[in-house]
């Protein structure tokens, strides 16, 4: 009996260390990280007085109106990408959770498909549309509202036409997903009573969608907000967004320790701008 | 009177039906705008001129010079090491963290996995190559495989865990009450149940990983190469249709991933 117990007790220390690793990677590689990113954002230099050489230098030298812009610029493409997902999906998500009957299993392939594909090469396949001698271009023109090329390639309309299109499907399925949760009834009660479809929509459908939408907001904020290649490669480089505004610290300059004080500074915005969406949501969930 | 209202209520339903077609019509538009890039791309990688966006003919030309270039086979070598490796690491982790870990605290550490899903990439990679630099690793497969495992894992845990707890786990009961140790059960009653959530989980760690950019931009250093990166200097560069028709490639293969995923998905319902 005793030597039972002792091969259980065994076993269990055995069971721990082996399930042990998962846990240790996420710390080991991202909360570990985390906070040395935090922590190399206070000093200047790399040595072993550890918290001796802690200083505000990196983060002073942030307050300066060139930073301050980039970053309201990737909060004003965070917020108004979302929003312009929202408008968009909106309908698609109610068309493909309440109307469409036949080949509905293929709308939503079509749309999970851009959701797991490289965004790299969807960026790279609207410079075809959007280039000046491009299909939208040559369309324009032929049909005649047009008389010379429009210049859309390299800049700020060119980010948000495809931060747009990449960014859909992240905002269409969570408000999908929630509308299919939709008791039926509750929709044909409402019709019965005597609302219009555009009542029962702003009195019934809206409400019990509003999760979703904030999930997809936030599915489309948070990433947008730390973009990288679509600035990069739609914007021809020339404005700088807090994304490639972190490469160029790590990258080309190295120098981390301010990078890492901008990061950590446009992480704390990023935050800031969750709570305060995040409150709204709630208001209107009133 | 009656027949007033019987117009009436014709002409609004036949205003109804117009209507009905505005919603359809809006959804077609915007797959249309969704696809349109993506099939130009396509239809370019089969141009035969490589510098104008006019048609000249149809070519094989640039999906052989695909196969012929030793670095994009190089890269394509480079991508399916590190995704087959963050493959393997992240099942095997999370078979064991599901399984072992069910009776101790770290069974309701579920929460750390969902941190690298809410945080931006582009924080991940620079956090990532902040230690790495810190303690002198040199960037390379390594390092890309750390990266690619830890958003694996992300995706990983989640469905195997919710697999394991959807599985009867009376057979885990019966299995060790008839004498099989932990491990026998491990291996021959867990694995085998879960083996549909593990096929799925393993598919999606291949295509975010095939299809990564970010991590491995920030944390492959200067000599390897993946797939994406190769198309991103190539891009910038100024790009030939052989990045089309590699384009067109990993798009089929990620297309195809999905594919099966979601044929799966819809056979087991493991989400």
């Amino acid at each position: 009996m005793k030597k039972n117990k002792f091969e259980s007790e065994g076993s269990k220390e055995h069971s721990f260390a082996v399930a042990l690793p998962a846990v240790l990677w996420q710390i080991l590689f991202l909360y570990l990280p985390l906070f040395f990113l935090i922590y190399i954002s206070f000093v200047k230099t790399l040595d072993y007085a550890v918290l001796k050489n802690l200083t505000l230098q990196n983060y002073k030298t942030l307050i300066d109106f060139s930073y301050f812009k980039i970053i309201s610029r990737s909060v004003a493409l965070a917020f108004f990408n979302s929003l312009f997902c929202l408008i968009l999906a909106y309908p698609i998500a109610y068309f493909l959770a309440l109307r469409v009957k036949r080949l509905k299993n293929l709308f939503i392939f079509l749309l999970v498909l851009p959701f797991w594909t490289n965004f790299l090469v969807q960026a790279y396949a609207w410079f075809f549309i959007l280039d000046n001698n491009g299909i939208l271009n040559k369309f324009l023109l032929k049909v005649g509202i047009i008389s010379s090329p429009l210049h859309i390639l390299n800049t700020p309309l060119a980010i948000y036409i495809v931060m747009l299109f990449c960014y859909l499907p992240f905002m269409v399925l969570p408000i999908y997903s929630s509308m299919t949760k939709i008791d039926k009834y509750l929709l044909e009660a409402s019709s019965d009573l005597g609302a219009t479809s555009w009542q029962t929509l702003g009195h019934v459908t809206l409400p019990l969608s509003l999760s979703g939408i904030r999930n997809g907001f936030f599915l489309v904020l948070i990433p947008s907000f730390g973009e990288f290649v679509i600035p990069i490669l739609l914007g021809g480089g020339k404005v700088m967004y807090v994304g490639s505004m972190i490469s160029y610290f790590f990258l080309e300059t190295k120098n981390v320790f301010l990078g890492a004080a901008f990061t950590c500074f446009s992480g704390f915005i990023l935050i800031l701008i969750a709570l305060i969406v995040y409150i709204l949501f709630r208001k209107l969930g009133k | 009177m009656e027949l007033q209202g019987k117009i009436s209520l014709k002409t609004r339903r036949s205003y109804r039906r117009g209507r009905a077609y505005l919603l359809p019509i809006f959804v077609g538009l915007v797959y249309l705008i969704l696809y349109s890039p993506i099939i130009v791309l396509i239809v370019f990688s089969f141009n035969k001129n490589p510098l104008s966006f006019k048609w000249y003919g149809f070519t094989f030309d640039w999906y052989k010079q695909l196969f012929s270039s030793v670095e994009i086979l190089d890269a394509l070598k480079n991508s399916l090491i590190v995704a087959f490796s963050s493959v393997f690491l992240c099942i095997t982790m999370a078979l064991f963290y599901v399984f072992y870990g069910v009776s101790s605290f770290l069974n309701r550490l579920m929460v750390i996995f969902y941190g690298s899903l809410v945080a931006p990439e582009i924080v991940l990679a620079v956090c990532l190559l902040s230690i790495f630099t810190f303690f002198s690793i040199p960037l390379g497969l390594t390092t890309l495989i750390v990266g690619h495992t830890l958003i694996g894992l992300a995706y990983v845990v989640p469905i195997i865990k919710s697999s394991f707890l959807e599985m009867d786990y009376g057979l885990v009961e019966a299995s060790m009450d008839l004498g099989a140790t932990e491990s026998q059960t491990f291996y021959k009653i867990v694995i085998p149940i879960l083996s549909p959530a593990i096929i799925s989980a393993a598919l999606l760690v291949l295509i975010v990983s095939l299809d990564d950019f970010l991590i491995s931009f920030f944390c492959a250093g200067a000599s390897v190469l993946t797939l994406p990166m190769y198309i991103f200097s190539e891009i910038r560069s100024g790009a030939t249709p052989v990045v089309n028709a590699l384009s067109t490639l990993l798009l089929v293969v990620s297309s195809f991933l999905i594919l099966i995923l979601t044929a799966f998905k819809l056979r087991t319902r493991v989400f």
